[in-house]
């Protein structure tokens, strides 16, 4: 079988790697190598928008994100203090492989278009190391690490690992999030970069909906994935213990999400 | 005779105000989003004295009535606030139902 490496340095001269945006998928730019792939799946089930990965103790979330008609995955963690948690995700992705690109399993091109699935499945910790609990406002600060396993359609799996964290602050009436992720294997590092920015038209209390209109803005830069940044538009509803959040990027890709608390 | 019923009567409206005064209003900084308060309120239901919860994000307030005849510690309670992830700053014994205090929270008062 060729090694894992020989296989990546036959790719190595096809840097125009399409990114993939928080749902969009890979082969933007008519490329999609299986590292590439796994880089980018990787990139997108690290990537939440904004939702706080520790619930409170004894708290158990669930999340169910849907992408484009390309991407859905599911998480759940569970929180035995409201300073950490633990969960694990399965994310089930497609990328498009046009006709003579390589990309295959055994690397040979093919004549026509191709879809495939790829199913990543991996296990994460969240720790909150600062809070700040003020009158009329909540900061805080989270940290986390992933790994995972990527199988594309054959029988070969892929690791990578993922750090990250972020800083977030809140009122009732605005947020603001700050959050970075590196991601790493033995062939590839790169990094992710989310700004979000959230105002609420009114005030929510404990028993009523609450609505936010936010935009977030991704920067992509490392060895694989296309330099460059995403804006989406979200709007984010809840109410007790549900979450629902739906935006559309730059590009007209539609994204969705639900939360719920236990 | 007069100051033995006195002591008496004031005795006695001790132990009533104190029969009577079974809701805890706490002061709670943080309070700021409704979907993670709901920990809040898992929480305190957990106490078996436990019997009605109020949260207000307005008011910084969290109330806990509790069954008749029983009661739960001020540390219990900070304890249980800071489970969930936030700052109890003071804690008031209060006679006011839970019914009175959504009351007054909907109509602007608290």
């Amino acid at each position: 079988m060729t090694s894992l490496r020989h296989r990546m340095s036959r790719y190595a001269g096809m840097r125009r790697f399409g990114y993939a945006s928080r749902f969009g998928y890979a082969s933007r730019f008519g490329y999609a190598s299986r590292f590439g792939c796994a880089l980018t799946l990787f990139a997108v089930m690290t990537s939440g928008a904004g939702a706080r990965p520790i619930a409170f103790a004894d708290g158990v979330t669930i999340m169910s994100e849907y992408g484009a008609e390309t991407m859905r995955e599911y998480q759940a963690f569970y929180a035995p203090s409201y300073r950490y948690s633990f969960g694990a995700g399965h994310l089930s992705f497609k990328s498009h492989i046009p006709a003579g690109a390589p990309g295959h399993s055994h690397g040979a091109p093919s004549l026509t278009d191709t879809e495939m699935t790829h199913g990543v499945t991996y296990l994460r910790f969240n720790y909150l190391p600062k809070r700040w609990n003020l009158e009329n406002a909540q900061a805080n600060i989270f940290v986390w690490a992933s790994a995972g396993q990527v199988r594309d359609g054959t029988d070969d799996l892929e690791f990578a690992g993922n750090v990250g964290g972020q800083f977030d602050y809140e009122t009732r009436r605005v947020y603001a999030s700050l959050r970075t992720d590196l991601h790493e294997s033995s062939f590839f590092r790169h990094r992710i970069d989310t700004v979000q920015l959230g105002v609420a038209p009114y005030k929510h209390d404990y028993d009523t909906m609450a609505l936010w209109f936010l935009v977030q803005a991704r920067q992509y830069s490392g060895e694989l994935l296309h330099h460059g940044t995403e804006l989406s538009a979200l709007v984010r509803l809840f109410k007790r213990k549900s979450w629902i959040e739906a935006g559309v990027t730059q590009e007209g890709r539609v994204q969705a999400m639900l939360m719920f608390n236990f | 005779m007069t100051v033995r019923k006195g002591l008496l009567a004031l005795l006695a409206l001790v132990a009533t105000s104190l029969a009577s005064a079974d809701t805890i209003e706490m002061t709670v900084h943080g309070l700021v989003c409704g979907f993670c308060a709901t920990g809040v309120e898992k929480t305190l239901r957990k106490n078996p004295a436990t019997q009605d919860v109020v949260i207000s994000l307005e008011h910084r307030l969290v109330a806990v009535t509790t069954r008749p005849g029983t009661d739960i510690a001020d540390a219990a309670l900070r304890e249980a606030l800071q489970d969930a992830g936030y700052d109890v700053k003071a804690i008031v014994r209060t006679s006011r139902t839970a019914a009175a205090i959504r009351q007054q929270i909907s109509s602007g008062g608290g």
